[in-house]
């Protein structure tokens, strides 16, 4: 019966102050829906994001003197990391054959290896694409592994723009298309890699030829640079989404808060607006013994309602917008692929902000002008 | 039930509101507290409600001294008197049986008992056809009434009113006065502020006279002068 008391006199305040109450409402719909659209969008980059972090792996390459032992307790250390999503061992044998794949058309070039000169390797998938250097950068100094060989998009080496050029005595390697070369990179030709280390930044990075031995010719097509701190390489479609995933997420984040504040302060305002038109009221409830809280609660259901009503407004709007937009992609962009968020969590991180926000709102005004 | 000793209030900047008043009245007197305009009738009324503390001197109401009380038990205290006010202070948006109603919700009464209690209370002050009205469509006479009513329906021990008949005429100041009466009748102890030289001499019931916040006259059975 209190409850019911409270909540008459509420929505008697509500409906007697209603432009105030409209203004409130009409901020806290617009944030909330903001809030529910960049969940949806975040939601949909998270997604494609680890799309991509299927196709991502570390290679770790074995090397060719390691024994039945020690490749097996190289598997189950992977195994038991905690990073690893899961894993692959690739035999010497199976690596010839994904090589031979790769180079239809080309089988002349495979004739000149004299054996297999490919090492075994493991293919690791990791849970989080943001790991990479840190889970690649525990094997460098395991006997076990080609420490040469090290890298984190072995099978999809950075295809360099500039790519590879070759004079009498030097090659030169060349970033290219504005990307610059890492401090500490592998420069792979055919088979033969080679590290660089404390490689001034640049984009362009010159080499002895006789560096490469014997064989070294520039135009095999397996010649690429690999990176093993991957500062500032071109291509990488992982750390790209990754990206754009953060900064969905900080940018929209940002935007969130600011949104929040300006509906607190306005249903402050409101709440403000209301205490002033019922001040003598107030007086009165005083006077005839009224409690501090008897005199809050209808305020702070004022406020309440405020935030529930423009946050059911933002519900409505969000689940209608993004399934325009969700079926609209799967009309017209169909490769992109979008899903709507779960309208249970929408919902209830959308009403309980709203919630949030109005009593906020009302608390901060009571504090400051229901001096009691 | 009411003891004022050696009580003082100084407002800012440096206004004397009482100034050394010890006064003391037993449960279920009627007493008129008479005097000048700005002789302190207000502000001895204001210092029982605990509205604010006075510079000097100890307050007690019904047992309890103010100065000590606790700032949770205001409420209480407040309950524990009803007031009535030369303008009425009635809640303009609610109805008159809403407005009496309020005094019960704040003490947190089941809703059958307000329901019960609301309408006897109106038929006692002779407002049970009005209930349903707003305060603006009664008469000055009338919401006075209504403030009675609400003053009353807790069936409060002390009834303090500040010049409750000082908007009306003389005819609807009677009635208020009556019923004034028939509630200190019942046992409440009743104090009342007022300029009406004529109801103070007619009643012959106790009489504290202020002048410049001090008590300079009280007598039982006394006259206004
Ligand atoms: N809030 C206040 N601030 C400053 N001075 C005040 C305040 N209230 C009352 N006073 C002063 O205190 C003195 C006593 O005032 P009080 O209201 O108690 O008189 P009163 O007897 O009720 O007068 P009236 O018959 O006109 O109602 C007056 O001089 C008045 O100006
Ligand atoms: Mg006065």
């Amino acid at each position: 019966m209190r409850f019911r008391f409270f909540f008459g006199e509420a929505i008697d305040s509500l409906v007697r102050n209603w432009v105030m109450s409209l203004a409130g409402i009409v901020t806290v719909l617009v944030s909330m829906f903001v809030l529910g659209i960049g969940t949806f969008v975040f939601f949909n980059v998270q997604r494609a994001a680890s799309g991509v972090t299927q196709k991502l792996e570390i290679e770790v390459f074995i090397k060719n003197a390691a024994s039945q032992d020690e490749i097996n307790k190289l598997g189950d250390e992977i195994r038991a990391m905690p990073e690893v999503r899961d894993m692959n061992f690739v035999s010497k044998d199976e690596a010839m054959n994904r090589l031979r794949d790769s180079m239809k058309g080309h089988e002349d070039v495979l004739q000149a290896l004299s054996g297999n000169p490919l090492p075994a390797s493991y293919e690791i998938f990791l849970k989080d694409t943001n790991q990479t250097q840190e889970v690649a950068s525990r094997f460098y100094d395991n006997p076990a592994v080609d420490n040469s060989a090290i890298t984190n998009t072995a099978r999809d080496p950075i295809k360099l723009a500039g790519g590879l050029s070759a004079s009498a005595t030097t090659m030169t390697v060349t970033a290219g298309g504005g990307s610059q070369l890492a401090k500490d990179l592998y420069i792979r030709v055919d088979h033969e890699i080679m590290r660089v280390t404390d490689n001034p930044v640049g984009d362009k990075i010159s080499i002895a030829r006789g560096l490469f031995g014997t064989t070294a010719d520039t135009h095999a097509d397996g010649a690429g640079v690999y990176s093993t701190d991957g500062v500032k390489t071109g291509g990488k479609t992982t750390e790209r989404v990754n990206m754009v995933a953060n900064y969905t997420l900080i940018g929209g984040s940002g935007f969130v808060v600011l949104l929040a504040v300006a509906s607190v302060l306005l249903i402050s305002n409101t709440i403000r607006l209301s205490i002033f038109a019922r001040r003598r009221e107030v007086e009165i409830m005083r006077l005839v013994g009224a409690t501090n809280w008897f005199i809050r609660w209808p305020f702070v259901i004022e406020g309440i309602a405020t935030g529930l009503l423009g946050a059911t407004g933002a519900v409505i709007l969000v689940i209608i917008v993004q399934n325009s937009i969700v079926n609209m992609i799967k009309q017209q962009l169909t490769f992109l692929g979008a899903e709507a968020v779960p309208t249970f969590w929408l919902l209830l991180a959308i009403i309980g902000g709203g919630m949030l926000l109005g009593s906020v709102g009302s608390a901060l005004a009571l504090r400051r002008f229901l001096k009691i | 039930m009411i003891r004022f000793e050696n009580v003082s209030k100084v407002y800012d900047p440096n206004i004397v509101g009482l100034d050394g008043v010890n006064v003391h009245i037993d449960r279920g007197e009627f007493c008129f507290l008479v005097g000048h305009s700005g002789s302190g009738k207000s502000t001895f009324i204001r210092l029982l409600l605990k509205e604010f503390e006075p510079t000097k001197g100890s307050i007690t109401v019904a047992g309890r001294n103010l100065q000590r009380m606790r700032r949770a038990a205001l409420p209480h205290h407040r309950r524990s008197i009803g007031c009535v006010f030369q303008d009425f202070k009635l809640l303009p948006n609610k109805s008159v049986a809403d407005n009496v109603a309020y005094a019960l919700r704040v003490t947190g009464q089941p809703a059958r008992s307000i329901r019960r209690k609301v309408p006897e209370i109106l038929q006692l002050v002779g407002l049970g056809d009005k209930m349903n009205n707003l305060p603006d469509e009664l008469s000055a006479g009338e919401q006075q009434r209504v403030s009675v009513a609400r003053a009353f329906v807790n069936h409060p021990s002390l009834l303090v009113a500040d010049e409750p008949t000082g908007n009306l005429d003389p005819d609807t100041s009677v009635g208020i006065m009556q019923l004034l009466y028939r509630i200190n009748r019942t046992g409440t102890t009743v104090l009342m502020a007022t300029h009406d030289r004529e109801m103070v001499d007619k009643m012959r019931k106790r009489v504290i006279a202020l002048e410049d916040g001090k008590v300079i006259r009280d007598e039982d059975k006394g006259l206004y002068r």
